[in-house]
C-alpha cells in the first residue's frame, strides 16, 4: 500500500525508541491502519464507541488522582491505582500537545482481570481509535477492555 | 578566449588582493588594543584580545548570549549590563533600550567593542550553563528501582550550580533504539563537590532514558551532560524550612541538605519523605544522620503501606496531616517540594490552608 | 553630458532622490528611522561613504577596468571596493577620533551593503558622468537620502503614540508614509530636468 509522507512519519514515530522504549506496534506486522480497522469492528460488534471507552478510562484515572499513594476501590468492584512519573509524551499521530506519563492499573475484582493504560492510551483511543499493536507493552485489547470496564 | 578569461580573473583577483592587503595592514597597525580583561559578574576574569565586539568575545569563551540578528544591532536580544569600560551609549543601541535600561547601563553586546578592561554582568544562569563531557564513576543500587550514578566531569572539569538545580543527560543509541534522547535529572550531590555530578534515577516503566541508565550504562562510559538549569534552590533567609519529597524526589533535597551541612545553619528544618513501603526507603541513615548535624532537623518518612512491625510506622498514610505538627510560624516558613504532581498539589493545598504564603512554596514538579 | 555639477547636485537631492524615486537603501532606512538622532548619524555616514566610494569607484572604473577590458566585472569589483573602503574608513575613524566614531563610525558597517551606495555607483557609470559630476551627484544623493530618512524619522516620532491600525504598526505605516513622501517629491520634478 502506498503511503502519504504523513503516514510514513506516523509509522516511523511508532517505532521503538522514538517516543517510547518499545514503540506502539509491538510484534504486530500489520499496518496501523489495519490494526485500527480490526479494533473498530470489535467495538461495532459490542455497540460501544471509542469515545465511551476513553471516557470510562479517563473516569478511572481521574478518580485515582486524589489518592496518589496506593489503590482506591471504585464502584465496589474496581481496584484502581495510578502512578505518575516525570515527563510527558507526544502523540505519534503528530497531534499537538503532550500527555503526562501516568500509568493506571485496574483490577476487576469480579473477573480478576488486570488492565493498565497510560494517559497517552486514552488520547489514542479517543482521537485515533488506536489500541496499539499486538504484543505492545500498552496494547489494550478492545474485547478484553469492554468486557471488564463497563 | 581562455587566456582572456584567465587574465580577467587575474586582474580582478589582483584588485581584491590589493584591497585585502591594505585591510590586513590597517588591522595590524590600527586595531591594536592589546589584551583586555573581561570581568564577568565579579566572579570570573578572562583575558581576551581587544578589538572585537563583546558578543563575539563572549562567544569565543563559550558564553552564549542570545542573538537573533547575528550582531547587526537590530534584534536587541543580546542585552547585558556593562558596569565599566563600555564607552558611551551608541546611537545604534538607543532605539532598542528603554530609558530604564539605559539608566541601568544595559547595553547591546553586539555593539559594544572590547577596547579596554571591561566589567559586565550577565544572568548567572547563562554564565554557568555548559556542556560537560563526563565519565561514569560509579553506579549504586539504592532500592530495587532506584540507582545513584556518579559522573566525574572531564571537560570542563568543574561545574558551578546551586543545590536543587538539574542537568540534562544525553543517552546514546542502544538496543533497538537508534537515536539519542535528552532527559533532565536533579543533581543530588552538593555544589561544593564541583568536579562531579551525582544523579538519582528511578526506573520508569518503558522510559527510554531510565532504561538505558539502569540496564545499559557501564562504569567508565563517557556521557554528555548539559546544565545547570532550574530555579528550585534554597532561598537565603532565616525562615523555617519544610522539605517534602516522594520517589526519586529526594535528589535535590539531598543536595540542599549536604550544602547546608557545609555552610552551616540554625534554621528549623523538617523533611517529609513519602513512600509506599519500607523497601522504597533509601539513604535513610544519611538523612537520619542529619538530625545530629543540624541543631533543629527532623527526618520523617511517611509510608502509605505499612505492616505493623515496620520501623517507620509511627506515621503512615499521607503526608498532609503531619505537616501541622511541625509548623511553628506559617508566615515565616518556606516549603521545598519535589515529587509527583498529585502529591505536590495535595501538600500545597494543605500548606496554604495552614497559612504558608504561596510565594514561599517552591517546587520541582515532575509534570 | 554637459550638465553643470551644481545642477546635478540639486537634482540628486530633490528631483531624482535616490530613496524616494528609486527606492534604494530601504532596509536601513526603515530600521534606523525610529529616532531623529540615529537617523542623523546614519544620514551623515551615507553622505560620507557615498562621496568617497563613488570617487574611488570612478577612478577604479576608468583607470583600471576600462584599460584592462574587464568592465563587465564592474558589479563584483564595485562591491569589493565599497566593502574594503568602508572597513578601512571605520578602522581609521575608530583609532584616531573616538568622538567621531561614536556619532558616525558605528553606522558604517550597517551601510556597507546598502543598495543606495551601490546603486549610485552604477548610475554614475550608466549616465557617463565625469569625475566632478560624480562627486556632485554622489554627495547630492547622500544628502537626499539623509533628507528622506530625517523626514521619516520626524514623522515616525510624531505618530509613535497615535492610534495606528494594528496590522500597520511598524514597517507597514512607514512604507505608506514613504509612498506619500515620494508622491510629494514628484512635485519637484518640474524644477530641473536632468538625471
Amino acid at each position: 500500500m502506498k503511503q502519504t509522507p504523513l503516514e510514513e512519519k506516523i509509522a516511523a514515530r511508532m517505532q521503538p525508541g522514538v517516543i517510547t522504549l518499545s514503540g506502539f506496534l509491538g510484534l504486530d506486522e500489520r499496518h496501523y491502519h489495519e490494526i485500527i480497522e480490526a479494533d473498530e469492528s470489535v467495538m461495532v460488534a459490542y455497540g460501544v464507541s471509542a469515545e465511551e471507552i476513553a471516557d470510562r478510562l479517563e473516569y478511572f484515572t481521574t478518580s485515582t488522582y486524589e489518592s496518589f499513594q496506593g489503590p482506591v476501590i471504585i464502584d465496589d468492584i474496581y481496584e484502581v491505582e495510578t502512578e505518575i512519573t516525570r515527563g510527558k509524551l507526544p502523540c505519534p499521530f503528530s497531534h499537538p500537545g503532550l500527555y503526562r506519563k501516568t500509568i493506571t492499573t485496574l483490577t476487576n475484582l469480579n473477573t480478576g482481570v488486570t488492565l493498565r493504560w497510560t494517559g497517552l492510551n486514552i488520547h489514542l483511543i479517543r482521537a485515533h481509535h488506536f489500541f496499539e499493536g499486538k504484543g505492545s507493552v500498552f496494547r489494550l485489547d478492545p474485547d478484553l477492555l469492554i468486557k471488564n470496564i463497563f | 578566449m581562455l587566456l582572456q578569461i584567465i587574465s580577467d580573473i587575474g586582474a580582478s583577483a589582483a584588485i581584491s588582493i590589493f584591497l585585502a592587503l591594505i585591510l590586513v595592514f590597517a588591522q595590524k597597525y590600527l586595531n591594536t588594543y592589546g589584551d583586555c580583561v573581561v570581568d564577568i559578574n565579579n566572579k570570573k576574569q578572562i583575558t581576551v584580545k581587544g578589538g572585537n565586539s563583546l558578543l563575539n568575545t563572549l562567544n569565543d569563551q563559550q558564553i552564549y548570549l542570545a542573538s537573533a540578528c547575528g550582531g547587526r544591532g537590530s534584534c536587541g536580544a543580546c542585552k547585558c549590563k556593562v558596569a565599566e569600560g563600555g564607552g558611551p551609549l551608541l546611537p545604534t543601541e538607543k532605539p532598542l533600550l528603554s530609558p530604564k535600561e539605559q539608566q541601568d547601563n544595559i547595553r547591546l553586546a553586539c555593539q559594544v567593542k572590547v577596547k579596554s578592561d571591561i566589567k559586565i554582568h550577565i544572568p548567572e544562569s547563562i554564565f554557568n550553563i555548559r556542556k560537560f563531557v563526563s565519565v561514569v564513576e560509579s553506579i549504586t543500587d539504592l532500592t530495587y528501582d532506584i540507582k545513584a550514578v556518579v559522573f566525574r566531569l572531564k571537560e570542563p572539569a568543574k561545574i558551578d550550580f546551586k543545590a536543587g538545580q538539574y542537568v540534562q543527560l544525553e543517552t546514546k543509541p542502544y538496543g533497538k533504539i537508534k537515536q539519542t534522547t535528552v532527559r533532565a535529572y536533579s543533581i543530588s550531590s552538593k555544589p561544593e563537590d564541583d568536579t562531579l555530578v551525582e544523579l538519582i534515577i528511578r526506573l520508569v516503566p518503558e522510559g527510554i532514558c531510565t532504561t538505558w541508565v539502569h540496564n545499559f550504562l557501564q562504569v567508565g562510559e563517557e556521557v554528555n551532560l548539559t546544565g545547570p538549569f532550574g530555579d528550585f534552590y534554597i532561598r537565603d533567609t532565616q525562615a523555617d524550612m519544610i522539605f517534602i519529597a516522594g520517589g526519586s524526589g529526594k535528589a535535590p533535597i539531598k543536595s540542599m541538605l549536604q550544602h547546608l551541612q557545609v555552610v552551616g545553619t540554625n534554621r528549623k528544618m523538617t523533611y517529609f519523605f513519602g513512600a509506599r513501603t519500607e523497601k522504597d526507603l533509601y539513604l535513610t541513615e544519611l538523612f537520619k544522620g542529619f538530625e545530629h548535624v543540624f541543631p533543629d532537623f527532623q527526618y520523617i518518612p511517611v509510608l502509605s503501606k505499612c505492616d505493623d512491625a515496620g520501623l517507620y510506622c509511627a506515621r503512615s498514610g499521607y503526608i498532609m496531616p503531619y505537616i501541622k505538627e511541625v509548623l511553628r510560624d506559617p508566615q515565616n516558613t518556606e516549603a521545598y517540594m519535589c515529587g509527583s504532581p498529585g502529591m505536590l498539589e495535595a501538600c500545597r493545598k494543605e500548606l496554604r490552608n495552614l497559612g504558608v504564603p504561596d510565594n514561599k512554596i517552591y517546587f520541582d514538579s515532575f509534570g | 553630458m554637459h550638465i553643470s555639477p551644481f545642477i546635478l547636485f540639486w537634482a540628486a537631492i530633490f528631483t531624482s532622490n535616490v530613496l524616494l524615486t528609486n527606492f534604494l537603501g530601504m532596509c536601513s532606512y526603515l530600521s534606523v528611522s525610529r529616532e531623529m538622532e540615529s537617523s542623523f548619524g546614519l544620514g551623515i555616514a551615507v553622505v560620507f561613504v557615498l562621496t568617497i566610494t563613488c570617487a574611488l569607484n570612478w577612478l577604479v572604473y576608468y583607470y583600471l577596468l576600462v584599460p584592462l577590458h574587464i568592465v563587465y566585472l564592474q558589479y563584483i569589483i564595485f562591491i569589493i571596493v565599497i566593502a574594503a573602503s568602508v572597513q578601512l574608513l571605520e578602522l581609521i575613524i575608530e583609532r584616531f577620533t573616538p568622538t567621531l566614531y561614536y556619532t558616525l563610525g558605528i553606522f558604517l558597517p550597517l551601510i556597507t551593503v546598502n543598495c543606495a551606495i551601490f546603486g549610485v555607483a552604477l548610475f554614475m557609470i550608466i549616465r557617463q558622468y565625469n569625475f566632478l559630476q560624480t562627486i556632485a551627484y554622489a554627495t547630492g544623493s547622500g544628502i537626499g537620502w539623509m533628507l528622506a530618512i530625517l523626514m521619516l524619522a520626524g514623522i515616525r516620532t510624531r505618530i509613535k503614540d497615535k492610534m495606528i491600525p494594528a496590522g500597520l504598526v511598524g514597517p507597514g505605516i512607514s512604507l505608506i508614509v514613504t509612498g506619500i513622501m515620494a508622491l510629494a517629491f514628484v512635485g519637484f520634478s518640474g524644477i530641473v530636468n536632468v538625471q
